[in-house]
């Protein structure tokens, strides 16, 4: 990874940066992720403009400085290492904001939005199917989380896991039309089976018609979170145990979804990907890796989707529309296709901007939809691409994930 | 020459009223390369992809030692120990060289999920094996390829990239090659050193049988054990390269009847 071409005068201290190559990765994703809180939990227009500014001469800095490039290099080969002091980091973050609703509200939504875009880049950036669903998706989490809750007694976790087990035989349904279609057909598809589902729960009397359906939160422990503001002598926001939910449910589905891509199976969803035809010569079946990647995708955005359900107490079929699919689209094109960490920045962008500039809030639609024209236009390949894939460091020890 | 690997008896493929395989009889013996000419449009390519599934054929019969092929699905024919290079380059151009090599062999691996995601102690070992074997394949043809093992294929020279596919091929075990024009888009110079790296495998896999399409004479006549024309679907000559050269049809076909 340290192969590029470097200008003599910086190369000392390009070597200090390699003498503490931990080190050089804890402040970078310290500073990140601290500025990233910063900008979540910051309530005045102007500051969070700055803030902005700052991110983006940072960001143009740190792209085209060798000392950048370096520095990025170095948290690459420290992956490990990295994520797991981000995903620390992010829990700190949550225990500091403990009693704030709203940063907590904020945090817990780009979480589950970026772990929703997790399940969209494994059907799309690693197996290349377009789903215009995915909101759909992640609103049949939430209705499921609806209806189990109302069984008192079912542990969260169990209604996480048949979420997401509800969410991926649902898109079943889905799979043999996608898997029939090719390209563009595909991605109608799959948006008429929005569109679909929207008017089902439009019409459905026992999931709340177009009034949607409401949500009991979620108990551990005993302690109903819905009720209390308070874990033993702490004062905490209804959203605290949301935000650990979320966090650690990004960690998950990033460790996954980085495991997936950095195995065999990555490599046979790619080959799939970029040419079926020479894929099957060689003995993949093309309907066997759309199907897993289009079923385990669906299933991580149904997950996300039922937490999101609980943490909201509602849902109603209004979620389910191609707009809100758009945005989680417009999410993954954004962050860089197929880069987990992508999906966390540009969820933020995309969550928390129009939050906090109230000005822009009208013009949101149309803002995004010049960003993401810009980033197809000006780096086509996200604000994170996807680096390539290096097995040498997986032999090495040094893993992916978490 | 010993028992015959592949056999193709009546093989045809019909597309609508256009005859792009016509009652082709066909038999390569283990071990040996039979080089395929004729003009374009005379259905070298087409007997490939009929061969190898991607189009289902109109009549025949397709057998694989024992197996009967007739028809099969790609996937099925590819594991039975058929492959075969794309006369247009079919890499992935983003991902590394030795990502591309190893779908050569990825059916044979154990792709199951709980492996994959949640074993990766015994991934990392079958990973650190698949290098080293991957880098010495490449080695053989190009050490440039073997240093340069987890750089994306589309960074690599045209010959080097086509080297990479016949990796690739390789990498699946196969007992039947088809290469598809090998030297296609490549200078004089790149064709010897391409002509070169095909006579050292062929000695290397003697139990290996190849069928190699190609324009360039002289790989033919150096490569070749025997030859097959096809002229609009139909084979019009087999035999010894001297004997090709010496033949009637042949040239009628290439170069018209007053030649």
């Amino acid at each position: 990874m340290s192969s590029f071409p470097t200008s003599a005068p910086s190369l000392s201290f390009m070597m200090r940066l390699q003498r503490f190559p931990r080190a050089v990765a804890a402040i970078t994703v310290l500073v990140l992720l601290g500025g990233g809180a910063l900008l979540i939990h910051s309530d005045s227009q102007v500051k969070v403009l700055g803030m902005l500014a700052a991110f983006l001469l940072v960001f143009a800095l740190a792209d085209r400085s060798a000392a950048g490039r370096e520095i990025a290099a170095i948290c690459g080969d420290y992956s490990r290492f990295s994520n797991a002091l981000a995903m620390i980091a992010a829990v700190a973050i949550a225990i500091i904001f403990s009693g704030e609703h709203y940063t907590l509200l904020m945090l817990s939504t780009v979480a589950l939005f970026a772990t929703a875009c997790i399940g969209l880049n494994i059907q799309l950036a690693f197996a290349g199917i377009v789903n215009f669903a995915g909101a759909a998706f992640f609103v049949i989490g939430s209705y499921t989380a609806g209806v189990l809750t109302s069984f008192p007694g079912l542990p969260t976790i169990a209604i996480l896991a048949i979420g997401g087990l509800v969410t991926g035989a649902l898109g079943l349904v889905l799979l043999l039309p996608v898997l029939r279609t090719r390209g563009h057909y595909a991605a109608l598809v799959t948006m008429a089976f929005g569109l679909l589902l929207r008017t089902f729960l439009e019409v459905n009397d026992t999931l709340g018609g177009p009034q949607g359906m409401k949500i009991k939160g979620f108990s551990i422990f005993g302690i109903d979170f819905s009720r209390t503001n308070s874990i033993g002598p702490w004062d905490v926001s209804f959203y605290f145990p949301y935000a650990i939910l979320s966090i650690v449910l990004f960690a998950l589905a990033f460790t996954f979804a980085s495991r997936l891509e950095s195995s065999w199976i990555g490599v046979a969803l790619d080959a799939v990907r970029s040419d079926e035809t020479a894929a099957s010569v060689f003995g993949l079946s093309i309907v066997r890796w759309k199907a897993v990647a289009f079923l385990l995708g669906n299933a991580i955005i149904g997950v996300a989707g039922a937490v999101y359900g609980m943490m909201n107490g509602f849902v109603t079929p209004n979620g389910a529309g191609l707009g809100e699919s758009l945005l989680l689209l417009s999410i993954v094109v954004l962050g860089g296709l197929g880069n987990m960490w992508g999906a966390i920045v540009a969820a933020g962008i995309i969550i928390v901007l129009p939050e906090k500039l109230q000005a822009i809030q009208e013009y949101r639609l149309l803002i995004f939809a010049m960003l993401v024209l810009c980033i197809l236009l000006f780096r086509p390949l996200g604000i994170l691409p996807r680096p390539i894939r290096d097995f040498s460091r997986i032999s090495d020890g040094r893993e992916e994930g978490l | 020459m010993t028992a015959n690997l592949l056999s193709c008896t009546g093989l045809t493929m019909r597309f609508g009223g256009l005859v792009a395989l016509d009652r082709l009889d066909f038999t390569l013996g283990r071990g040996e390369t039979v080089g395929l000419v004729g003009p374009n449009g005379s259905g070298k390519t087409t007997f490939f992809n009929v061969v190898t599934g991607l189009y289902r054929p109109s009549a025949g019969t397709v057998r694989l030692g024992e197996l009967d092929l007739f028809a099969k699905s790609p996937q099925t024919i590819g594991q039975a120990g058929i492959v075969r290079t794309f006369q247009r380059s079919r890499l992935m151009l983003d991902q590394s060289a030795f990502d591309n090599i190893m779908v050569g062999r990825l059916s044979s691996l154990d792709l199951s999920l709980a492996t994959n995601i949640f074993r990766r102690r015994r991934l990392s070992v079958e990973l650190e094996a698949s290098i080293r074997e991957v880098r010495a394949l490449a080695h053989r043809f190009n050490p440039v390829i073997a240093d340069r093992l987890f750089q994306p294929a589309g960074s690599f020279t045209m010959i080097d990239r086509r080297r990479i596919e016949i990796c690739r091929a390789l990498m699946a075990r196969p007992r039947v090659l088809l290469l598809d024009e090998p030297s296609a888009g490549m200078t004089h110079d790149e064709t010897r050193q391409l002509m070169g790296d095909l006579l050292a495998f062929r000695s290397e896999l003697p139990e290996l049988a190849v069928v190699l399409v190609e324009h360039e004479m002289d790989v033919i006549r150096r490569v070749s054990d025997r030859c097959i024309v096809l002229n609009f679907g139909r084979k019009i000559f087999e035999g010894s390269f001297e004997a090709l050269m010496a033949d009637r049809d042949v040239q009628t076909a290439y170069l018209g009847e007053d030649a």
